[in-house]
């Protein structure tokens, strides 16, 4: 049962006033919003909508889903920011669509490192900022122990692995990068010192020459970071890019239906 | 709401985990069988209505810090609120233990890292990391030369030892002091939640020596 664990260590770097918390407030966002956007901020229906656990199972690694309808040219989402209000580093990425701006739905896995509000933010074509959020009760993702030892973590960095669900009748597709991707709040198990931040910031994935997304991570990604798509195969392979933040850069090519290209 | 914290482990320890909505690639192993016994204990202890606090172990906690905690520290039982005031009010070393990460080496510099404010006991010194189970040489070093410079080599002063209430690193650090010589350690297991709910004075602090 990793989860007691992982909410009792992270709980350990809970403010102390969150226990007594009932109704979660937006104070932290207050705060945190002008440090990201400009604009304002409505939360108008329709341009995306997100799929969060109320309570997590594994702190380190929320499934969180993102789904944008397919919407009129000129009101086109194409672009969505992660944050989790109460992470010490809350960007956990902007993500970027290609140019085909039908639905697209997107999962990621996060880190949420006391309870907070996960929230994403889609940006128009016409520059117009739309929010959904929802309340995640989870505690000690940031500092949560690496699942793998720094070894192994070290001989698989970059592999990657693309399958889609075509067979399953789903339009979808997983892209998996391997990766510590240390968060910098994780404590080393030997040296008793945290481990340096090292995490994959960037990551592009295309079809052929078309763009399907792009993202910019912060560390508030979780580890071996895997992001499920919606993808439809169309013969062209598929490329995986990704850089760490090390300067580091890996890439794969694969098949359009999944298979070893 | 508040629900008490014996209650929160044991509902921890019951509650049905849903599967992830997204499938994903297998991970390596975090887990450990212990909480399965603990849960089987803590269902007799609310049986019988009455709640031992855990005996002292003969040696550090090493990790799952925030649990229930022995009633003493050496034998000597635990300070309760109108204790810990008072030796505030006398002038007593108050020493916070809660561990803070600060920001990440290796970070990107322009990203945001908020560091939030720590709230402790008015006059308190943060010593933050010193109260895990084992300490790296530069942590180790740093508690005993926050504590000589503290106490001005005096290892007779009384000081006060805590974190957040059911935290086992105040236990840590308050045992580690006396095996550094400190006859009056004094371990406040209420922590800043039973200092703040008592409506006694706070502030926010932040390391010492950062």
């Amino acid at each position: 049962m990793p989860n007691r664990r992982l909410l009792l260590q992270c709980a350990l770097l809970l403010p102390v006033a969150a226990h007594a918390q009932t109704a979660p407030g937006e104070d932290t966002w207050v705060g945190l919003k002008p440090m990201f956007f400009e604009k304002p901020i409505d939360e108008a229906a329709g341009y995306v909508t997100l799929d969060a656990p109320v309570r997590a199972e594994d702190a380190a690694l929320v499934p969180v889903q993102l789904k944008f309808p397919a919407r009129e040219k000129g009101d086109r989402v194409v672009a969505a920011t992660v944050i989790v209000d109460e992470n010490p580093s809350p960007l956990v990425t902007t993500l970027r669509r290609g140019a085909d701006a039908g639905a697209f739905d997107f999962a990621l896995r996060l880190r949420v490192n006391s309870y907070s509000y996960v929230r994403v933010i889609a940006e128009t074509e016409s520059g117009a900022l739309h929010m959904v959020k929802a309340y995640v009760k989870a505690a000690g993702g940031c500092s949560a122990p690496a699942s793998k030892n720094p070894e192994e973590a070290k001989a698989n960095i970059g592999k990657m692995r693309f399958r889609t669900f075509a067979g399953q009748g789903m339009a979808e597709a997983q892209a998996m990068i391997r990766h510590p991707n240390y968060s910098g709040m994780q404590m080393d198990q030997l040296t008793r010192m945290y481990t340096p931040a090292w995490y994959v910031t960037q990551v592009r994935v295309r079809q052929g020459e078309n763009l399907l997304f792009s993202m910019e991570n912060g560390i508030s990604l979780s580890e071996d970071p895997t992001f499920r798509f919606s993808y439809l195969a169309n013969g062209q392979p598929v490329r995986i890019e990704a850089k760490d933040s090390t300067g580091a850069e890996f890439g794969q090519t694969f098949a359009a239906d999944g298979a070893a290209y | 709401m508040t629900v008490p914290p014996l209650a929160r482990a044991f509902l921890t320890t019951l509650t049905p985990r849903p599967q992830p909505l997204t499938p994903h690639a297998g991970r390596g192993s975090r887990s450990r069988p212990a909480p399965k016994r603990l849960s089987v204990l803590l269902l007799l202890a609310m049986a019988w209505g009455a709640v031992a606090a855990p005996a002292e172990p003969p040696s550090y906690r090493l990790d799952d810090y925030l649990a229930p905690v022995p009633a003493t520290l050496k034998g000597q039982p635990a300070l309760d609120v109108a204790q810990a005031k008072a030796l505030w009010e006398s002038g007593a070393l108050f020493l916070d233990v809660l561990p803070h990460a600060p920001r990440p080496q290796g970070l990107a510099p322009d990203t945001v890292f908020i560091d939030k404010p720590h709230v402790s006991i008015k006059g308190a010194f943060w010593l933050p990391e010193v109260g895990r189970g084992e300490l790296s040489a530069h942590t180790d070093t740093y508690f005993r030369q926050s504590l000589s410079a503290l106490t001005a080599g005096d290892f007779s002063r009384k000081i006060v030892v805590f974190c957040k209430r059911d935290c086992w690193m105040s236990w840590n650090a308050a045992r580690r002091a006396q095996v550094f010589g400190y006859r009056n350690i004094l371990w406040f297991s209420d922590g800043i939640e039973g200092w703040r709910d008592a409506g006694l004075p706070t502030e926010t602090i932040k390391p010492y020596g950062s």
